[in-house]
């Protein structure tokens, strides 16, 4: 039998955009099916995903983009799909490289797999981006000694086992490093691999410089606190 | 001073064991946590840095009724604690309920439309 993997698009206003990322993930065949997620967008998400042939679940009060992830881990899970794969509805993830990540899942051993823009590739990050990201990456190795180098990466994808755990659990706010870790804590086996991104296409990245500097308490202290907690 | 500042460090010291035993069984959500190590650590820093109080006390003349608001602010804080938690249980079900109502209304949507409607 033919395995299905669920792509999980969260999509807050991305009208624009979505259109496209769903006939990308179309013309990667059959296997691969789109839910979107739309966390109680404004505009024309649905209508525009629904154009396209996506499965879409509306959420009814917008629960930011840990809870939208979750509630397609969760549906996923429930319809039976083997896998799962988280991809941005605004264009910066390439549906072509989905593959790449699903891949490793299927291959044995590897139960979470993360797509890097830092492994090979001439992929460009702003400064305080990259900046930031580095402080979580040597975070974690110090916690934990995993090696990670995109650590906030939301193109990823998560084996059955990996979708149970985070339908039970999953962070809310900026929930890609704590995810990472958690895993990790879980004993999965979390792996990196090389993917090309686009710039994104519409609208701006949902951290300001402004806000990078709370981002970063934030993420650190709650990454500190996972450590001790009980999952 | 030295018996009201140890008791200040023990309820900093308590408050900081129990602010953790909760976020370790994860009652609190990350945002009110952060909020309460931080309070947690400021009531610390009260009974390290005693010249803060005198100086509050210089400014309103208050020495022997210091210790009834102290109590008092002990309580009013375990009453904000006990809130916390229950907002963080709150945030929890209501998320729970807004996902499985949604999945719901997805589910209802392909039914009406296989039953042609």
């Amino acid at each position: 039998m033919q395995r299905r993997v669920a792509v999980i698009v969260p999509a807050f206003n991305e009208e624009q955009t979505i259109g496209s990322v769903i006939r990308g993930v179309k013309g990667l065949g059959a296997e691969y099916e789109v839910i979107v997620v739309n966390d109680c967008s404004g505009d024309n998400t649905t209508r525009n995903a629904e154009a396209e042939g996506a499965t879409v679940i509306e959420l009814p009060v917008n629960l930011g983009i840990g809870g939208a992830v979750q509630t397609g881990v969760k549906y996923a899970l429930a319809a039976g799909f083997d896998a799962c794969v988280q991809v941005d509805g605004d264009g910066q993830h390439p549906p072509s490289e989905i593959p790449k990540l699903v891949e490793p899942l299927f291959g044995g051993g590897v139960d979470m797999v993360v797509g890097s823009r830092f492994l090979g590739g001439t992929y460009k990050v702003p400064f305080m981006r990259a900046f930031g990201i580095r402080i979580i990456s040597l975070f974690l190795r110090a916690s934990t000694g995993v090696r990670f180098k995109d650590t906030t990466s939301g193109f990823r994808a998560f084996s059955r086992p990996v979708m149970a755990f985070f339908a039970r659990s999953y962070p809310q706010d900026y929930p890609e490093p704590e995810s990472l870790l958690m895993a990790h804590l879980k004993r999965f086996k979390v792996v990196e691999v090389a993917v090309d991104m686009n710039y994104r296409e519409h609208g701006i990245s949902s951290i300001t410089p402004f806000r990078a500097a709370y981002y970063m308490t934030k993420v650190l202290l709650a990454m500190l606190i996972d450590l001790f907690k009980e999952f | 001073m030295l018996h009201i500042r140890l008791f200040i460090g023990l309820i900093s010291v308590v408050f900081f064991v129990v602010t953790f035993e909760f976020i370790r069984k994860r009652h609190l959500r990350e945002e009110y946590a952060i909020l309460w190590l931080f309070t947690s650590s400021i009531i610390a820093a009260l009974s390290l840095w005693p010249g803060f109080v005198n100086i509050l006390s210089e400014i309103t003349g208050l020495y022997y009724i210091t210790a009834v608001l102290i109590i008092v602010f002990a309580f009013v804080i375990a009453v904000l604690m006990h809130y916390s938690i229950t907002i963080s249980k709150i945030k929890e079900m209501n998320k729970e309920l807004t996902q499985k109502c949604a999945m719901l209304e997805l589910r209802l949507r392909e039914l009406e439309r296989t039953q042609g409607r």
